[in-house]
């Protein structure tokens, strides 16, 4: 992996590498993009997160100029994305990008490495993709996840500074998968920027040090991981009440400190299953006990970053409808 | 920008539909008309074998530049490679160059086989001939080539094939490709780039010069396809 530590000039600390401001991109009556400003810093390793349609592979478009935007600008190292792209500074490797036919591997790579102002030795560029043992084979000849390799060594054919990846572990197993967010922590520790989108959350979670939430266009959270999580009431309180000890209102447990959902669900013996997600889970459990429950069978856990997701993308739907019907009025 | 033109000749080169469609193909029909006219003459007075062999040659050269170019991008423009390309430092027209240079090559090897299966049969012109009607044949290839990135950025994937073969056949029968053109017809086959295209041997019989009315049109019909090419070519890169 330590081939590819060729010095580069690289980014300074304060220096931009991507911005969108006030970006918008419409295809027709559908609002790809809505509003977003967002500034990536050299050196992070930043995951794009949403549902399908939020608007990932959109924004990654008009990052890497393959689009224009409606309104706002996007700028690439501070220049435009083209500029960035002929310079060398940014390689990407899209789902939608594809490979030439009738060619090997070995070829296909050699060509990305010639064509970039700095490229690397098409040796050892495969090498850190994993795929020199399949270099003599025809492009159109390899399974999903080994095409997904060469994609990927097309992205990293030369010194890049900044490495875009949409979906990049689409159709690899889980080994491969494994190889490959350690490339990629390679390229990251080479001090290089990667912005990634994935729908593997667990991904996102152990890898990224930013996570960018997008939902209907628009950018909904940005944080660390656990500051997401925490966003999204991060943890779960969960008990039991047993009808032998004293009655406590349930209307007591919606005031507790740091409550973001609270649910009750009865048994015929009278036990009362509670469970309630939390953004501040220390001082709820301290207040249930002044307001005078008797919880059996505490436990606090924590969410997953996939559940924080989802609490977050939903929220924000239920909001947005909430809008949709006031504006009706 | 030349190392995806040889990328894009040698890949050509190694396709199998290549060497069938536009190398074994024509070569094979050009046999089969010799034995056809079994040594006479087509309508108008020319031998069989020099009438075919150039006819066989522009089917060949046409059949390379249309697959080669308009097939090839259209469906690279599906499959993503267009993007891919746009990502590296290379001018926007790079693609484009390389898509023309090696229809440029490919079609060499058309019309050269061709060439050689009629010296074998008896096709008898002085080395300045030959050399000026390779010459010719492969210059006009050029308006195809353009007529092929046009119909390449022009027609979606799925129904890129049929449109080139319907193209294709059409432009061959009214060209002359399988018989000479002769009475009404030709007032239609004026207007058909390939009936042109075949005339550019005229100079070749006895008594006749270059067909400067054939080279006149043809000149015009590539003004019109590079237009058409550049401005679809422009549409879909805003689109893609």
């Amino acid at each position: 992996m330590g081939r590819m530590s060729t010095v580069t000039a690289g980014p300074r600390a304060d220096e931009e590498v991507a911005a969108f401001r006030n970006v918008s991109k419409s295809y027709g009556p559908v609002r790809a993009v809505n509003g977003l400003d967002l500034v990536l810093r050299p050196g992070e390793t930043v995951a794009l997160l949403g549902p399908n349609g939020a608007g990932k592979s959109s924004s990654l478009d008009l990052l890497l100029g393959l689009r224009d935007p409606d309104q706002g600008s996007v700028s690439l190292f501070g220049g435009t994305p083209r500029a960035a792209v002929e310079t060398g500074r940014v390689g990407a490797m899209l789902q939608s990008g594809g490979l030439m036919g009738d060619v090997k591997v070995r070829e296909l790579v050699k060509f990305a490495c010639d064509v970039h102002p700095r490229g690397h030795r098409p040796a050892a560029v495969m090498a850190d993709a994993g795929i020199t043992e399949f270099a003599d084979r025809r492009v159109d000849r390899l399974s999903g996840g080994q095409e997904q390799r060469v994609r990927f060594a097309l992205a990293i054919a030369g010194a890049n500074d900044l490495i875009v990846l949409d979906e990049p572990t689409t159709g690899m197993d889980v080994s491969v998968r494994r190889q490959f967010w350690a490339t990629m922590r390679a390229q990251a520790d080479a001090g290089r920027t990667v912005l990634f989108a994935t729908h593997y959350l667990e991904e996102a979670d152990s890898i990224a040090d930013r996570v960018l939430v997008l939902h209907r266009g628009r950018l909904i959270a940005d944080g660390t991981s656990a500051e997401i999580k925490a966003k999204a009431g991060a943890r779960r309180i969960t008990f039991e009440l047993h009808p032998a000890d004293p009655y406590v209102e349930e209307t007591a447990l919606r005031t507790l400190p740091g409550t973001v959902s609270l649910d009750v669900t009865g048994r015929s013996d009278g036990v009362r299953t509670v469970r309630i997600r939390s953004t501040d889970a220390d001082a709820g459990v301290a207040a249930l006990y002044r307001a005078g429950f008797h919880p059996h069978g505490l436990e606090v856990t924590s969410l997953g970053l996939e559940q924080a997701f989802l609490t977050i993308t939903g929220e924000q739907d239920a909001a947005d409808d909430f809008a949709d019907q006031e504006g009706a009025r | 920008m030349s190392t995806l033109i040889q990328l894009e000749i040698m890949r050509t080169l190694r396709n199998k539909r290549y060497l069938l469609f536009s190398l074994l193909y024509p070569g094979l029909l050009y046999v089969f008309f010799i034995n056809a006219y079994g040594g006479g003459s087509v309508a108008g007075g020319t031998p069989a074998k020099s009438y075919f062999m150039v006819s066989m040659a522009t089917f060949g050269a046409v059949g390379a530049v249309l697959s080669n170019s308009a097939q090839r991008i259209s469906l690279e423009r599906k499959s993503g490679w267009v993007r891919q390309l746009r990502l590296t430092a290379l001018p926007g027209r790079a693609y484009t160059a390389a898509k023309i240079a090696s229809c440029a090559v490919t079609t060499l090897p058309a019309i050269a086989v061709v060439f050689g299966i009629g010296a074998a049969e008896g096709v008898r012109l002085s080395a300045a001939r030959w050399l000026g009607l390779g010459l010719a044949l492969w210059l006009g290839s050029f308006v195809f080539a353009a007529l092929g990135v046009a119909l390449g950025y022009a027609a979606a994937p799925d129904s890129v094939q049929p449109i080139v073969m319907i193209t294709y056949m059409l432009m061959a029968v009214f060209g002359g490709t399988w018989f000479p053109v002769s009475g009404s017809l030709e007032n239609f086959a004026r207007f058909d780039p390939v009936y042109l295209y075949n005339r550019l041997a005229g100079f070749t019989q006895p008594g006749h010069s270059l067909d400067t009315t054939a080279v006149g049109g043809l000149a015009g019909f590539l003004v019109v396809f590079v237009a058409a090419a550049a401005y679809l070519y422009r549409k879909d890169t805003k689109q893609a």
